[in-house]
């Protein structure tokens, strides 16, 4: 008789963080809040996403890109943090790697920031509340 | 104290609190205090200044947060800490831009500050020369009162 593993998987699927060559997206998180950088890291390891790092200011995320840099694919970035502004920290990073993929969370009612960080090269943006669905739509247009 | 102000923050309450801690939520009777408050033991306070000024508080009991805490981290608190403290102080944040962003639309213009929370037995909360509106809001985890004393300046 036939057993489970004589047959093809067809529901079998790569989780969303994985590269074409098989490894993984590496993601900064840069948020003044424990619960949003908890909730962007649960929804992204859940796909098989790497945090390689979480900063609770933009000038502590700058930081962290520099040091690790190249090895960062994608930032998430909030708008509002003490020390310093995700819009500046979004600048110093495109400053020092115009290629870098960076994508914007912010609350409702910052639509103006919003637009100034398109202007100056952050990828895309995420409004709270956060839902995984969203979440993992925009980062994977952002990405891929 | 004008409806305007406190429609935004009931509404953006009902929305919010529907899409990230609970589906069944109830309104009950709004009612008006010029005296000092009672606060319940967890507030997330938010101040307003600009063409409205005051604040709005956002009042529960510590199991009322403790439920909405682990509720919104999918995952059960055992005490108010760090991630607790953070996860209400966010809830109050998401509550807040949807008010404001709607209150900006109707053309009143002022800034925020960032939500801090007070913790504690026994506290009062008092406004000098302004009426506090009182909206309950029953949640399956408890009650929370968003409690707005703002202004026009």
């Amino acid at each position: 008789m036939k057993n489970k593993q004589d047959f093809p998987n067809i529901n079998e699927r790569k989780p969303e963080g994985q590269k074409p060559d098989g490894s993984n997206y590496r993601v900064l998180i840069v948020d003044d809040s424990m619960f949003v950088t908890k909730q962007i890291s649960q929804i992204l390891t859940s796909e098989g996403f790497d945090v390689v790092g979480t900063a609770s200011d933009g000038q502590e995320g700058y930081e962290m890109y520099k040091e690790q840099y190249p090895n960062v694919d994608l930032v998430t970035m909030d708008i509002t943090m003490p020390r310093m502004d995700g819009v500046t920290a979004l600048e110093k990073i495109i400053e020092f790697d115009k290629d870098a993929k960076i994508i914007m969370i912010s609350a409702l009612g910052k639509q103006d920031l919003v637009k100034k960080s398109l202007l100056i090269g952050a990828k895309n943006y995420i409004v709270k509340p956060l839902d995984r669905a969203k979440v993992l739509e925009r980062i994977l247009m952002s990405i891929k | 104290m004008r409806v305007e102000y406190i429609n935004p923050f009931v509404e953006a309450a009902f929305n919010i609190l529907k899409e990230v801690v609970d589906s069944d939520i109830k309104r009950g009777e709004l009612y008006l205090k010029s005296t000092s408050q009672p606060v319940l033991g967890v507030a997330a306070i938010v101040g307003l200044a600009g063409d409205v000024e005051g604040r709005v508080l956002f009042d529960m009991n510590a199991d009322t947060a403790l439920g909405i805490a682990s509720k919104m981290n999918g995952e059960d608190l055992t005490e108010f800490d760090d991630l607790a403290k953070a996860t209400i102080t966010e809830l109050a944040n998401m509550i807040t831009a949807q008010a404001v962003t709607k209150l900006h639309e109707l053309g009143f213009t002022f800034d925020l500050t960032p939500p801090a929370i007070f913790t504690g037995e026994n506290m009062e909360v008092s406004d000098s020369g302004v009426e506090a509106l009182i909206v309950p809001i029953e949640l399956s985890y408890g009650k929370m009162e968003i409690n707005v004393a703002v202004r026009e300046r």
